[in-house]
């Protein structure tokens, strides 16, 4: 084989040159060359007929509900936190610390042990907030039940975004492969949110950690209704329903 | 290398904390990740452990990132790392025997594997080549990236990626002929 290109073939079957007339030049002049090329053309044809791979709707869903658990589980590691914002968070608490100290002077006078008491567990939970203060403090806002007006907006905003078709589709699917899906009882906040909405006869069937978590609920009786209800745990609001 | 815009202040976010933002971040790049580790790795259930380790390394790393490269190419250097963290592991780690039978709960999850399967041929001839050529020519011809790109999340100069890739096709077509030769 004589000085053959080979990266000048490769280049010209997969169509990166931006001025192929010295590559056919040489594909044409060497028996060899055209070979080459012409396999490398077949073969790019060839994979080119892999079909298209993407996860489901439903594997999103548990990558991204997966990955948050994670997060949480590990705090420690949660966030990556820059070391100018570490020592932001490490000097908000000292100011709180400092004020609370001076507030409790004020109030309490002489007790001095039950100062130091309150001071120390400020100081430890503005340190354990480094890591993972922003998603504690989303959590709080979520789990908390005082959400103001802003927020729900906000979270209806973001539902909007949500395929809730799509989801519905995969979630009923699901249910009618396996009818074992779904609870009754995940937790009392979820029965006492369901009875709320006026949906106590019916199950979680699937839990989704998309943009927020949303809880897809279906009746117990499938047969009767197989409408897919999502809500938001958090506020306990009905987002979406799929008939 | 100056990140586009909408990039940049994603990072930003991410770094801070704000989890929409790295819920975005994971949206853009999640299919692609999903499909390069599933090239590589064979298997869709560790293809997705793959998928989750690339993104918590991708999240934990975010402060790190200097965006010498684009942001996606960073990604997905994580995740052909982390496939081949996986496949360490799995050699090391004794086999288990794959049950009889799998119910698959996820009817789409079903119909996803029967459609990656439909040219089979085609996945156990990447299989059939050194991991090395077989890696370039994931990156280059079935996810699309460009030269400098696959030389960047396969941490090698280009020309070597060019090599690989040229010599990756040359042996598939070996076994492309084998295939129709009667």
């Amino acid at each position: 084989m004589h000085e053959h290109d080979l990266d000048l073939i490769a280049a010209l079957a997969d169509g990166s040159l931006a001025d192929e007339a010295e590559a056919r030049a040489l594909v044409d002049a060497c028996d060899v060359c055209r070979s080459e090329y012409r396999s490398q053309v077949d073969v790019l044809a060839w994979v080119a007929s892999a079909p298209h791979v993407e996860m489901t709707e439903l594997e999103k869903a548990a990558l991204h509900r997966d990955l948050w658990t994670e997060l949480r589980r590990d705090p420690a590691r949660a966030a990556p936190i820059p070391w100018w914002q570490r020592w932001s968070y490490v000097a908000a608490g000292l100011f709180v610390v400092v004020g609370l100290a001076g507030v409790l002077n004020g109030v309490m006078g002489s007790d001095s042990g039950g100062e130091a008491q309150e001071s120390r567990v400020d100081l430890d939970a503005a340190q354990s907030g480094d890591d993972a203060a922003p998603f504690l403090a989303e959590d709080s806002d979520s789990d908390g039940g005082g959400e103001s007006a802003a927020t729900t907006t906000a979270a209806a905003e973001q539902a909007a975004s949500v395929p809730f078709p799509e989801l519905a589709d995969e979630v009923r699917a699901s249910r009618e492969t396996d009818p074992g899906t779904g609870t009754t009882s995940p937790d009392a906040t979820v029965d006492e949110c369901l009875e709320r909405v006026g949906l106590d006869d019916h199950i979680v069937v699937a839990e989704l950690e998309l943009d927020q978590v949303y809880l897809a609920v279906m009746a117990g009786d499938q047969e009767a209704d197989r409408s897919v209800t999502f809500i938001t745990p958090a506020e306990c609001e009905i987002v979406f329903v799929d008939r | 290398m100056t990140l586009p815009g909408n990039e940049a202040e994603l990072l930003t976010r991410v770094v801070s904390g704000d989890r929409a933002a790295f819920d975005a971040v994971m949206r853009t790049h999640e299919d692609r990740v999903f499909s390069v580790c599933l090239r590589i790795l064979g298997d869709r259930e560790r293809a997705l452990d793959a998928t989750q380790d690339t993104f918590l390394t991708v999240f934990r790393k975010a402060a790190q990132f200097q965006a010498r490269s684009a942001l996606g190419t960073w990604i997905y250097r994580i995740a052909v790392n982390t496939c081949y963290d996986h496949i360490r592991r799995s050699q090391r780690r004794p086999t288990q025997p794959l049950p009889d039978h799998v119910d698959p709960t996820d009817p789409s999850a079903e119909e996803a594997i029967e459609s990656a399967a439909l040219r089979p041929e085609i996945e156990a001839a990447l299989a059939g080549i050194p991991a090395d050529f077989r890696d370039a020519v994931i990156l280059s011809d079935l996810e699309g990236l460009t030269m400098p790109e696959a030389a960047e999340v396969l941490g090698v100069p280009i020309g070597t990626v060019k090599s690989r890739v040229f010599r990756g096709r040359r042996l598939l077509a070996g076994q492309l002929g084998n295939q129709y030769d009667p």
